[in-house]
């Protein structure tokens, strides 16, 4: 076998594989952190009670916050940002957090 | 953003997938609420693609690891800025890994340019050719899967993207040559001695 057909053979043998190398936890919690702070730095995010009206459910305080009569600009706050689920994810490989609908915990759900 | 059009994801055979069909509804649908800074559709973007870019930005850099993190949230805010321009004709997961495709070629370029300045690359006494690896011990997709991460990870680092630009990738020597702003003899030498030192580890370990 010649070289290029050496290589060639490695290379098809050890294509991209999500079920081996999956995304850790924790870098998909940076990440929507991230994206949600670069959104939110260009204009408001939508807020929680848009979103739930939108048909995607909300975690538990996200939902106490819809309720609480506040203007729209304050509902469109992140309230992840003084969660502790959060910052749990963003740290930890195996994050102990079970919130139903929150984002961090289906990241972290085996 | 670097231009990340299906396109050019699909000019190569080696893609991680294979351009598909145009987008579907429910995917327009995905992009429309991230466009809308809709938060859940935004944890589900990342949910929902991290595994496939992870995934090929840790083989294609498999040499510098600790590299990976930075390189797929590069590729996830670049997806965001270029969201609007999403013309949907392939799926979102054709359209993602095209972007991570062009920020690994980024990341290839700037290493291999920094390499130029390495003389080794340009000794000959250097080079000493080794027997071929025998093809059995390809058989097992595993071993070799493993073998070749520690092979790629022992090598120089110039050497490793070398390689995995030339046969992951499939590109051409005259490409990386034009691309790192070397002669193509030049990225033959430096291709030449990448593959000799791969094999030599392949032999050892």
């Amino acid at each position: 076998m010649d070289s290029e057909h050496f290589f060639a053979v490695v290379a098809d043998d050890t294509g991209p594989d999500p079920e081996r190398d999956p995304a850790p936890a924790r870098l998909k919690s940076q990440i929507y952190s991230r994206l949600l702070a670069e959104q939110a730095a260009t204009g408001r995010l939508l807020s929680v009670s848009e979103t739930r009206q939108s048909g995607r459910p909300l975690c538990v305080f996200e939902a106490l916050v819809a309720h609480v009569p506040l203007p729209e600009s304050v509902k469109s706050m992140n309230p992840c940002y003084v969660c502790h689920a959060r910052h749990l994810a963003e740290h930890l490989d195996h994050a102990p957090i079970f919130w139903p609908n929150c984002p961090y915990s289906e990241f972290h759900r085996p | 953003m670097p231009d990340a059009s299906p396109t050019t994801v699909a000019q190569s055979t080696h893609d991680p997938v294979v351009a598909g069909p145009a987008v579907d509804p429910e995917e327009r649908e995905l992009v429309a609420a991230v466009i809308r800074k809709d938060r859940k559709a935004t944890a589900e973007l990342v949910g929902r693609f991290a595994d496939a870019i992870h995934a090929y930005v840790r083989q294609r850099l498999a040499p510098r690891a600790e590299m990976v993190d930075d390189l797929v949230q590069e590729v996830f805010l670049a997806a965001l800025k270029g969201l609007p321009s999403f013309a949907g004709r392939s799926s979102l997961k054709v359209w993602l890994l095209g972007i991570a495709r062009h920020k690994v070629e980024d990341h290839y370029r700037a290493h291999l340019r920094r390499a130029e300045t390495l003389s080794d690359f340009d000794d000959d006494s250097a080079f000493v050719p080794v027997e071929q690896p025998r093809f059995d011990e390809l058989i097992d997709d595993e071993r070799v899967r493993d073998k070749t991460r520690r092979v790629l990870a022992r090598l120089p680092e110039a050497y490793g993207y070398a390689l995995l630009w030339r046969y992951w990738e499939r590109r051409s020597v005259r490409e990386i040559a034009a691309q790192t702003g070397r002669t193509e003899k030049a990225g033959e030498r430096l291709l030449a001695r990448a593959r000799t030192q791969f094999k030599r580890l392949w032999e050892v370990d």
